[in-house]
């Protein structure tokens, strides 16, 4: 069981994850996009789904999001919930391609970091908010999954790094095989 | 290709249900979801603070380049500021002796004889819906859940969680705060709230600033926060008001405000007290610039109507809702001054100045006016702050 453990995605996933929620909470609050913060935790759940499919982005977004919630104090799972999602959906990117290449997995990081971010609001209203959809969530979507797909050519290498995936190894078939 | 296989789709569901139950388990309040989050924010620690002393450089050199304009701007506004104060202080310095003689006398309740602490602001919010700042004083302090926290220009929040070290701060513009607040006319000298903001004016209205006399000017001769604890004021103990102590003066040296050096925010009033004027240090800039505060304090005007502040969110003024115009005593209007209401139930003890009401909206129906209120203090700009340990009259009973 503990070498399950040791050769999990968790063991390395933990240690990445606290260096980017302290990034996020000192230098990212510091570095704005019009006014809004980029969300790097969101970023790497989502590349994690564009990296490894749906049940890593999930598995994923699950650790970090509890982590994230943990540390800004947040209800566990009011964050948790849009992190998964964001790397479910990002995940879907491998009902199209096996092996994406970086544009595509570019795009499905955005578009799964999107879909994060706007769940954040919903999770919000589920756990009692009055009125959370700002009038800024029109400006803090579209920056906050742009910033995760410029981010991506750095994320989902460290994604499969993390979660210990391999690129896809095309073998060609024997010269002389029988078609 | 088994990408949506039955087991995998199992996992996400087993994933999702499991945040669901914890999130239902937190909301509930469990001391064992308590005891992991302190651990994890210890564990965390140690990451963060290596993290600050790296990233520190980059986030200066990325302020530095988008900042500095509104840097020189506040600066020039500062200085206007400064030299206006030191104008008018001097002059206001015997009205506000006899105020805090006439309060001692009347036993106003205010915020002396309520305990309180400082501590500084080392982070914020990092998601771009939360209005919460982190303070790094928590549960040993003494701090709880629910007190009031304000600085030296009025409320700025209250604490939402506390850990052994640490403290969350949701700020009054937050859009689940709420607080009973009272609505009051304002003196016939107010032109208008005190902008605690400089960088946001315009050239003109740094012009301005020189000529026009604010509200700050008939009110910023005081504080109605306590400003130090060690040494006794007049005010603690219920004698008189701390807040009625001119900034910069002291009872052992109540002349320091014809002293310019005790009126310049640069120099320590109090190497205790942060808030009384010393050197701030940012959380991330490390550079030293003076607390932008505008002191001020309530007068004895006459309440309009009570009602309840709420945030709005990141970037929108704070709004009163359940008011009702009351034509027999006086019309809500814009000038009017907002502070905490106190009472029976209410996280805040009355009389903590909040803001200025700037603009009036009419509601059709039983809705009553929207009022939106420009707080004083400015809460993007925060560094030390002080916690009131003050305890609802409601839980006082039931100890």
């Amino acid at each position: 069981m503990l070498a399950a453990i040791w050769q999990g995605p968790v063991i390395r996933l933990i240690p990445v994850g606290m260096i980017l929620l302290a990034l996020q909470r000192s230098l990212f609050v510091e570095i704005t996009v019009a006014g809004v913060i980029v969300q790097v935790v969101l970023a790497l759940a989502a590349a994690a789904g564009a990296a490894g499919g749906s049940e890593r982005g999930a598995t994923t977004g699950f650790v970090l999001g509890i982590m994230y919630d943990l540390v800004e104090g947040l209800p566990v799972g009011s964050t948790a919930i849009p992190m998964t999602i964001a790397g479910i959906v990002a995940g879907s990117l491998a009902i199209i391609v096996a092996d994406p290449q970086w544009w595509l997995g570019m795009i499905f990081t955005t578009l799964g970091a999107a879909v994060g971010e706007v769940m954040v609001p919903v999770t919000r209203l589920f756990t009692g908010a009055a009125d959370p959809f700002e009038p800024r969530l029109t400006l803090i979507v579209p920056v906050v999954a742009i910033a995760a797909g410029i981010l991506s050519p750095l994320f989902i290498p460290l994604a499969r790094w993390c979660l210990r995936i391999k690129r896809s190894e095309w073998v060609a078939p024997p010269r002389d095989a029988e078609i | 290709m088994a990408i949506y296989s039955v087991g995998r789709r199992r996992v996400i569901v087993a994933l999702l249900l499991t945040l669901v139950l914890l999130l239902t388990l937190d909301l509930r309040g469990n001391v064992v979801i308590e005891r992991f989050r302190d651990g994890f924010a210890t564990a965390m620690s140690p990451v963060e603070s290596a993290t600050d002393v790296v990233t520190t450089p980059a986030a200066r050199t990325w302020n530095g380049v988008t900042r500095y304009d509104d840097l020189e701007r506040e600066n020039q506004a500062l200085q206007d500021e400064l030299d206006r104060l030191i104008g008018t202080q001097a002059s206001y310095r015997l009205a506000v002796e006899e105020a805090a003689e006439l309060k001692a006398l009347l036993s106003l309740q205010a915020l002396a004889g309520i305990p309180t602490e400082v501590a500084k602001v080392v982070g914020a919010s990092s998601n771009n819906l939360d209005q919460v700042i982190e303070i790094d004083k928590g549960s040993l302090s003494g701090f709880k859940v629910g007190m009031p926290v304000v600085n030296q220009a009025g409320l700025i929040g209250k604490i939402t969680d506390v850990t052994l070290n640490t403290s969350k701060v949701m700020l009054i513009t937050d859009s689940r705060y709420a607080v009973p607040v009272r609505v009051q006319g304002a003196p016939e000298a107010d032109l208008g709230p005190p902008d605690t903001r400089p960088s946001g004016r315009t050239n003109d209205e740094l012009e301005d600033l020189v000529t026009t006399t604010l509200v700050t000017d008939v009110l910023a001769t005081e504080s109605s926060l306590p400003q130090n604890e060690a040494a006794p004021t007049p005010g603690q103990d219920g004698d008189a008001d701390a807040d009625d102590v001119p900034v910069g003066a002291t009872p052992e040296n109540p002349d320091a405000v014809d002293d310019p050096d005790a009126l310049d925010p640069a120099v320590p009033a109090d190497p205790d007290d942060p808030l009384a004027g010393s050197p701030t240090t940012d959380v991330t800039t490390t550079t030293t610039e003076p607390i932008v505060t505008t002191t001020a304090v309530v007068p004895d005007l006459p309440a309009k109507e009570f009602g309840a502040l709420e945030g709005r969110g990141r970037g929108l003024i704070p709004q009163i809702r359940f008011l009702q115009d009351n034509p027999s005593l006086a019309v809500l209007q814009e000038g009017d001054l907002v502070v905490t209401a106190g009472g029976f139930d209410s996280l805040a003890p009355p009389d903590i100045p909040i803001g200025v009401v700037i603009n009036r909206a009419d509601r059709s129906g039983p809705g009553g006016p929207l009022l939106d209120v420009q707080p004083y203090a400015d809460v993007t700009r925060l560094n030390f702050v002080r916690v009131v340990k003050y305890t609802p009259l409601s839980e006082v009973e039931q100890e």
